[in-house]
């Protein structure tokens, strides 16, 4: 990891700390707000890096958080970035709204779709926030801790 | 996943019109239960939507209500035909994560099994992908290789297809002299292949009109999408796991990562060729330096307890870069399992990759991508 990617990431993050990459596979991880995520991608794809993967994780629960997580890395020597964006938002908040870095990063654009789907996270400025695994009109996000398990679900028959 | 609209067909669109055409997903040609709905003006494709999620059967969430060992069988489900490959990542990812260590028999067998699973997917890959170019005789030789592949890792694991070889700190069985012997001389059989389908197909003018120039993907533009494998090698870009951060042992063979510039369908083909030819030098190493020892640890853990914190773990499928996203919170079901699969971005670059194009150029494209819709869907 270059000094000078750090000094371009250094005022748009709040926390930013090395990590085991052997035991974690992880370089380094950050944290950002969603006004600044615009920023932190770009000074990462400015700087040779693709970006990887985008996931979530369902804190609504302990932390009344929902949290972005975005992994960075380069496709030279294995420098993998792990960024967190949290969404406020409690159980019983009713949407969730991230801007959607499809533009800059176009392989996001089907990963946002599908966290979309899978935990309800509404992307602001994607250009066509459809279901992408799931069936058009299903009205569930499956990967929130609330939806219980598949089992238990009730069968739906059309 | 878009519900079923059925196509408004124009006829006798000649002046401009745009009509859609559903492609799959029951198509013969298309891969497993792709649907690509092309919107068309005659026959110079508009616009591409790929429609997915045909065979999504929750592997993310079945992680979630099961623990780490009994999520051992569905890994290899998520792409049928590197199963081998997800498996043992999968294992790796878990013994890095708790320290476990693996003997050096079991890494070398490991190896072994790897690079037959990454022959047999692309043998696979090769064969259907001439099939939907019309030529039926590719298929008929190279599905005869590949049994013999499917035969040796039957022999040791006991399946075909979806294995379940891996536990965490080795493998369930050991090989044999054998083993060892079928695989040395599966080796010699498939170089002897390799030259003949190289004078059979790629020299083969009517594939090269087909593929030479056709499905170009620029390198920004496999960058942006996160396309990798040996399409993103296509592409001029060398980039492998085993090579960018070895796992597995992948450190101490000798083998080059193939890469070529043009990024059209024959690069593509050429490359998948080449890789063939270096998971034969890897084997043949493998075969050579495989030491005695044990297969699996004396002592293991009941249970394998993930301590709290996040886990990325990479691997390089026959496809490209199979990446685990795992948080674990202190007990041995994990809080989350992602499962980032290299066809998903692969075809999510497809729309861009494909307008533009002619309709009978886009099995090609498609097919020459190589992908492997139940890890798309998951």
């Amino acid at each position: 990891m270059s000094k000078a990617l750090l000094e371009v990431l250094e005022p748009f993050t709040s926390s930013s700390e090395e990590s085991d990459y052997g035991a974690t596979g992880i370089h380094r991880r950050h944290t950002t707000t969603l006004d600044n995520l615009a920023r932190v991608c770009e000074a990462f794809l400015g700087a040779g890096y693709i970006f990887e993967m985008l996931s979530c994780i369902d804190l609504r629960e302990k932390e009344e958080i929902m949290r972005l997580c975005y992994t960075f890395n380069s496709l030279e020597t294995a420098d993998r970035h792990l960024v967190h964006a949290d969404i406020a938002g409690g159980l019983e908040a009713e949407s969730f709204e991230a801007p959607s870095i499809s533009s800059l990063a176009r392989g996001a654009d089907w990963q946002e779709r599908e966290t979309f789907e899978m935990y309800g996270v509404t992307f602001v400025n994607h250009p066509e926030l459809e279901r992408l695994l799931l069936p058009e009109d299903a009205d569930f996000f499956p990967l929130r801790k609330d939806f219980g398990r598949i089992e238990d679900a009730e069968a739906q028959d059309d | 996943m878009t519900n079923a609209v059925p196509p408004e067909a124009t006829p006798g669109g000649g002046d401009g019109e745009v009509y859609s055409l559903n492609m799959g997903p029951q198509h013969p040609s298309m891969h497993g239960v792709l649907r690509l709905l092309l919107d068309l003006k005659g026959e110079e494709v508009v616009k591409a939507k790929p429609v997915v999620g045909y065979s999504h059967r929750a592997h993310e969430k079945m992680a979630e209500n099961r623990n780490t060992l009994q999520f051992l069988p569905n890994t290899s489900r998520i792409d049928y035909l590197s199963g081998m490959i997800y498996n043992l990542g999968y294992c790796q990812a878990i013994e890095k994560i708790l320290g476990i260590e693996v003997s050096e028999r079991a890494v070398y067998i490991r190896v072994i099994a790897n690079e037959l699973n990454r022959i047999s997917s692309h043998l696979l890959w090769f064969g259907t992908f001439l099939l939907d170019l019309g030529g039926i005789t590719p298929f008929l030789y190279s599905f005869d290789d590949r049994e013999e592949i499917l035969d040796i890792l039957d022999q040791v694991t006991g399946s075909r297809l979806t294995y379940c070889y891996g536990r965490f700190g080795g493998v369930t069985m050991d090989v044999d002299e054998d083993f060892l012997a079928r695989t040395t001389a599966f080796l010699a059989r498939i170089r002897e292949r390799l030259g003949m389908y190289d004078d059979l197909v790629a020299k083969n003018v009517i594939l090269r009109e087909r593929c030479i120039n056709v499905g170009v993907i620029s390198t920004e533009m496999a960058k942006s999408y996160g396309v990798t494998g040996p399409s993103l090698r296509a592409s001029g870009v060398v980039y492998d796991v085993r090579r960018a951060e070895p796992y597995g042992g992948y450190e101490k063979f000798d083998f080059d990562v193939p890469v070529l510039h043009e990024g059209d369908t024959m690069a593509r083909f050429h490359i998948r060729i080449s890789e063939i030819e270096e998971s034969c030098k890897i084997i043949e190493q493998a075969i050579k330096g495989i030491p005695e020892g044990a297969i699996l640890p004396k002592k293991m853990p009941k249970r394998f307890k993930i301590p709290e914190g996040e886990y990325y773990f990479a691997v390089e499928s026959a496809r490209g870069h199979f990446g685990m996203y795992i948080v674990g919170d202190g007990t041995d079901v994990p809080a989350k399992l992602k499962l980032r699969t290299p066809s998903f971005s692969n075809l999510s670059a497809m729309p861009e990759a494909l307008a533009g194009t002619m309709l009978a150029d886009t099995i090609a494209i498609v097919g020459s991508i190589d992908v492997v819709m139940p890890e798309i869907d998951r």
